[in-house]
């Protein structure tokens, strides 16, 4: 047992030296992740957004010594992690390299940074959020959508995935979620205030019974082909809008 | 001497009290010694005093001072009255003063109260004024997309159904059209869902259609244009339904709004 412990410590320091970092000054502004599909993206409490690259020893293209990656968009891999970082001041651009595939990446974000994070290509896999307590920004197409002890506020899209979302104590004003063909699946502390609407045209709704929605008058039932509850959450307090067009929607107590 | 006869009665009641001084008493009694009448008058007056003496000493019966004071208080209280009556006309006056008082207050304070309601709705038009210029502004932030869906949602608060803001509808459709985030054009149509019996609005939702790309509001709209039940979409439906790019489940919403408009 203690050795096993310790081989994993171990290839967690190898893990740590190999792991190659970029690092940005940074405690305000926005930070716009476009097309990198293989990211996870951590709140800290740190002053700098720092870029990792979590796929360990590359191996290294002989050919390209001395070489500069560049792209089709014009850009440039200044990370050294196939990421092209660029710094306007306010917002932060981040791209990725290459079209497909990519590398793993994970951004460490200081808390007063806020985050966009948009995604369009079908060569993504999906996107994870942990511990961020400022404004979520997300817009996918294909990429599922995973976020962790976030508050909020949230502007969450997706086409074709599922957004899973649990969050911390706090939520702050407004949230928005919105899936076509995936899974909304929500979980909130028992006592949050809001005023939900959830609608769904294809999917069902599906809401733990420690959750008291008072509605507003009748949902749109009869609306053929639609299914729309708008209500309060304990008096009611933040918008929260949930909507899943073919899928279903999950409301989960913490 | 013939002395009248009052005087001589007058003169000698005062003889008896003993009032008269020594020339008057030495007349009256000459007169009562050679005037047989006088004397007889002299007489007659004489026990007349004495019997008015003799009643001076009995005191009227309690009963009979009560009496005489309910009597007296009676006519005391009549005598008020009738002061009261007298002053009559002066209250009227008083009370004509009060009333023009009370009545030129009231017009005065019905002019304030005109000017106040004039300055009530004035203050309350710069409010509107100041939440409208609010509301706009947040719904431009290009920062934040959540700040623009408060905005949203404010705009939306804002506005009366039958009553819809220019300045405001035109900016939900801008918002609709132009916004980057799919979230926020959502809450856009939501927003204009409420004005959908202006014609202005049912154009724009309908032109709006052939401008979006992403599929979620796309079919937003495509649901809110067959609730609308606005025939001019169909021609937008079929458009989509041509269109390779869009999504399968778009062209199924236009396929679906299609069925239930026509």
């Amino acid at each position: 047992m203690k050795k096993q412990i310790l081989a994993i410590a171990l290839l967690l320091v190898a893990t740590g030296v190999f792991a190659q970092e970029f690092k940005l000054a940074k405690t305000s502004g926005k930070l716009m992740i476009s097309e990198v599909n293989n990211v996870t993206i951590e709140g800290y409490d740190g002053k700098e957004i720092v870029f990792s690259s979590m796929d360990g020893a590359r191996e290294k293209d002989k050919r390209a010594e001395g070489l500069r990656a560049i792209s089709a968009m014009g850009l440039e891999d200044n990370t050294g992690i196939g990421l092209s970082v660029k710094d306007n001041g306010n917002t932060v651009e981040v791209y990725q390299m290459k079209k497909m595939d990519g590398p793993k990446v994970k951004i460490l974000v200081p808390k007063g940074v806020s985050i966009l994070y948009s995604h369009s290509s079908p060569y993504g896999n999906s996107v994870k959020f942990r511990n961020v307590s400022n404004e979520i920004e997300i817009s996918t197409v294909h990429n599922s959508v995973h976020l962790d002890n976030v508050t909020g506020p949230l502007m969450v899209k997706t086409v074709h995935g599922s957004i899973d979302v649990i969050f911390g104590t706090t939520i702050n004003n407004p949230i928005s979620i919105v899936s076509v063909h995936g899974a909304v699946d929500v979980t909130l502390p028992a006592t949050t205030k809001a005023n939900l609407a959830m609608s769904t045209s294809w999917g069902e709704m599906f809401v733990d019974p420690a959750i008291k929605i008072e509605f507003d008058g009748q949902g749109e039932w009869k609306k053929y082909g639609s299914n729309k509850v708008n209500g309060k959450l304990n008096g009611g307090g933040l918008e929260m809008q949930l909507s899943s067009t073919h899928n279903n929607i999950y409301l989960r107590k913490k | 001497m013939n002395m009248d006869q009052e005087k001589l009665s007058g003169m000698i009641i005062d003889y008896i009290d003993g009032k008269l001084n020594e020339a008057d008493k030495q007349l009256i009694e000459q007169e009562l010694v050679k005037n047989a009448e006088a004397y007889k008058l002299y007489e007659q007056l004489k026990e007349l005093i004495q019997v008015m003496d003799q009643s001076k000493k009995i005191e009227p019966s309690e009963k009979l001072k009560q009496k005489f004071d309910a009597f007296l208080q009676a006519e005391i209280d009549l005598e008020q009255k009738s002061k009261t009556v007298f002053f009559t006309p002066a209250w009227y006056r008083a009370a004509a003063a009060v009333a023009l008082l009370v009545v030129g207050g009231g017009v005065g304070y019905w002019i304030s109260q005109q000017n106040q309601q004039h300055a009530e709705l004035l203050a309350l038009q710069k409010e509107m004024k100041e939440t409208r210029r609010l509301v706009l502004a947040q719904m431009n932030n290009d920062q934040s997309a959540s700040q623009r869906m408060l905005g949203v949602m404010a705009a939306y608060e804002s506005v009366q159904t039958d009553r819809p803001d220019d300045e405001i509808v035109d900016a939900l459709v801008t918002t609709m059209n132009t916004d980057g985030n799919s979230n926020v054009r959502l809450a856009a149509i939501e927003a204009l869902s409420k004005f959908t019996e202006e014609e202005k609005v049912r154009k724009a939702l309908v032109q709006s259609l052939s401008a979006q790309k992403d599929p979620v509001v796309q079919i937003a709209l495509i649901q809110l244009l067959v609730q609308m039940k606005e025939k001019e979409a169909v021609k937008s439906f079929e458009r989509i339904i041509d269109d390779e790019q869009s999504l399968p489940a778009v062209k199924d919403e236009a396929h679906a709004g299609i069925f239930k408009l026509s």
